[in-house]
């Protein structure tokens, strides 16, 4: 009796056994059963379902310096659209005292984390902004 | 958060990075990167959390370090702006599919398979009936709809997992479920996954119609213990075929700081509808079901409060379940009330609600919390105050209020549900802040 008509008659897919071939090393040594019997080699259906990959999107080039760039700051509104201000605050402080010439400006978005803001979107690009900050959110 | 950053990368044409903490990052970059938005946007995990704190702390963060790089904060935004792009950051195109899950896994000993179960968390760690093909051919005979006819695509965290009729049988043997459960099931799967947030969102299930007698569910005493077989594996069916079509696991795409345990069970019972007070309709009627029909409901939320002890004549029964409501956040005016049949007959007979409709017109009318306690609320800060920068009403209003001021804010008594279930034993009821779903037939299921 060939393999494969060995597995049928203990009740495998071949097909199954062809993409695990350490099962099926494993499986020609013992006794399968359909019904689970304690310390036989049993077959299960699988739960899970195949994830469906996104699609690749490559990254903007960064830019090559901070000095003299206008930075976009989006206020997701996270837990409130007062929660990270002084958090704002600070990151500004901080990128002025390091970079000349920098000027940065936060937007609340208008419909929180969850919704649209197609407003922003239009602002961002007017307001010739060379990079934008997201945040924040926990 | 990823969503955003890409939008104007890809409308703005300028760098966009994110700040969030380190759990987000984490999920962000990975599972969200992989299954949902495809570009891989820059992060910097920053400490959390930021409600609340004095400016001293907000200012610690900016000087501090980064939660995963261990760089100065700073320095890691601006690396994120500036450092070149790498070759995975350059990746345009759709991606070469995943592996494909096969039908049926590699045979295995039992024991083994167990482990497997629970380490992939296909399970709800409790001890499964294991799929064999032979159980799940004997569940699906409890349907005359095709295995593989897809019922929903499952898409909450990324992955556009197709849920299908055979995989719904899977977990319904998982579940213990027996084939005569299994139209309630697939009603139940319409409504998968359950609740996942960063907050401990859980679910209640109630049935509805004939079905409940005829499958046995329990509506009377111990309806929402662990009494009862159909309660349990109906249930238990849907904390499992969520777990496995929607990929669900912890710290890589379930992210509840607490969880609930009530995802164990999503609180899954019948209403006691032979027990309600003439007048009362049973909640799939409230909802344009006939009667005869069977169906299936489900609700989203946090919390349940008890009465813990029975009703008081000086203290009307109505009075006490309204300062309990007044408790919770009231996000979407939702609230459920679950009551035994003896609340239910003195809230008719004592208190004259000739129907469950004025009863939550009541609590509507007379539920109060203050301004600061209401919008001392994160998900309301999350959800209602946009809604109040837009300018809409009642939510502008509100926000100018003071702190103390009083508002209603069950604005809408069909937000409000009423759900007779016990034994009568005791005049026992829970109040909580479930929203309740449009109910699904379980009749087109079988």
């Amino acid at each position: 009796m060939d393999r494969r008509k060995v597995l049928r008659f203990l009740g495998i897919s071949p097909a199954v056994l062809a993409g695990f071939p350490a099962s099926a090393e494993k499986t020609r040594a013992r006794v399968a059963s359909s019904d689970g019997n304690a310390g036989d080699l049993i077959t299960v259906m699988n739960p899970a379902i195949a994830g469906k990959l996104a699609d690749r999107v490559p990254l903007v080039p960064p830019l090559d310096t901070l000095n003299g760039k206008f930075i976009y700051m989006v206020n997701l509104s996270w837990e409130g659209p007062d929660a990270a201000n002084y958090f704002y605050e600070a990151m500004t402080e901080w990128l002025q005292q390091h970079y000349t010439g920098l000027t940065t400006k936060v937007k609340v978005t208008a419909e929180g984390m969850f919704g649209a803001d197609p407003g922003l979107l239009k602002d961002i690009t007017a307001s010739g902004a060379a990079a934008a900050i997201v945040g924040v959110a926990g | 958060m990823s969503r955003w950053a890409k939008q104007i990368q890809m409308q703005c044409k300028i760098p966009a990075i994110g700040i969030a903490s380190s759990n987000i990052v984490h999920y962000a970059t990975g599972y969200v990167a992989k299954y949902q938005n495809g570009m891989p946007i820059r992060y910097v995990s920053v400490p959390f959390p930021f409600t609340g704190q004095p400016r001293a702390v907000d200012v610690g963060y900016v000087t501090g370090k980064g939660m995963l790089s261990g760089r100065p904060l700073m320095t890691a935004v601006v690396a994120a702006l500036t450092d070149p792009l790498t070759a995975d950051e350059k990746i345009s195109g759709t991606p070469p599919e995943e592996s494909i899950e096969p039908r049926l896994l590699p045979p295995d000993t039992e024991d083994n398979l167990r482990v497997m179960f629970d380490e992939k968390e296909w399970t709800d760690f409790n001890t499964i009936i294991l799929p064999t093909e032979k159980r799940v051919t004997e569940m699906l005979k409890g349907t005359s709809h095709k295995p593989d006819e897809v019922i929903k695509t499952i898409n909450i965290t990324g992955g556009a997992r197709p849920l299908t009729v055979e995989k719904v049988a899977v977990s319904a043997v998982m579940a213990g479920a027996s084939p005569e459960h299994f139209p309630v099931i697939l009603a139940l799967a319409t409504q998968a996954p359950f609740g996942n947030s960063t907050s401990s969102l859980a679910n209640m299930v109630i049935i509805s119609g004939p079905i409940r007698d005829k499958l046995k569910f329990n509506c009377g005493t111990n309806a929402m213990g662990p009494y009862n077989r159909s309660n349990a594996v109906v249930g238990r069916a849907f904390t499992i075929m969520s777990k496995t079509a929607g990929d669900l696991r912890n710290n890589v795409n379930a992210w509840e700081t607490l969880g609930n345990t009530a995802q164990y069970n999503n609180m899954c019972y019948g209403e006691n509808e032979a027990a309600l007070p003439e007048g009362w309709q049973p909640l799939h009627v409230q909802m344009g079901f006939k009667p005869t029909e069977n169906v299936i409901t489900v609700g989203t939320g946090w919390s349940a409060i008890a009465s813990v002890g029975a009703s008081q004549s000086i203290y009307p029964t109505h009075y006490l379940m309204r300062d309990y409501i007044s408790s919770f956040c009231a996000s979407g005016s939702a609230a459920t009330v679950v009551i035994d049949p003896t609340v239910a007959g003195l809230l008719k007979d004592t208190h004259g609600f000739q129907t469950k409709e004025q009863l939550s017109e009541w609590f509507s009318q007379n539920i109060q919390k203050t301004a600061g306690s209401y919008w001392g609320n994160g998900v309301i800060q999350s959800t209602a105050v946009p809604l109040a920068l837009q300018g809409l009403e009642p939510y502008a209003s509100w926000r100018k209020l003071p702190d103390d001021a009083l508002i209603k804010p069950f604005t809408n008594p069909r937000a409000i549900h009423v759900i007779v279930a016990g034994g009568g034993v005791q005049t026992m009821w829970f109040v909580t802040d479930y929203g309740i779903r449009r109910g699904v037939s379980i009749d087109e299921w079988m």
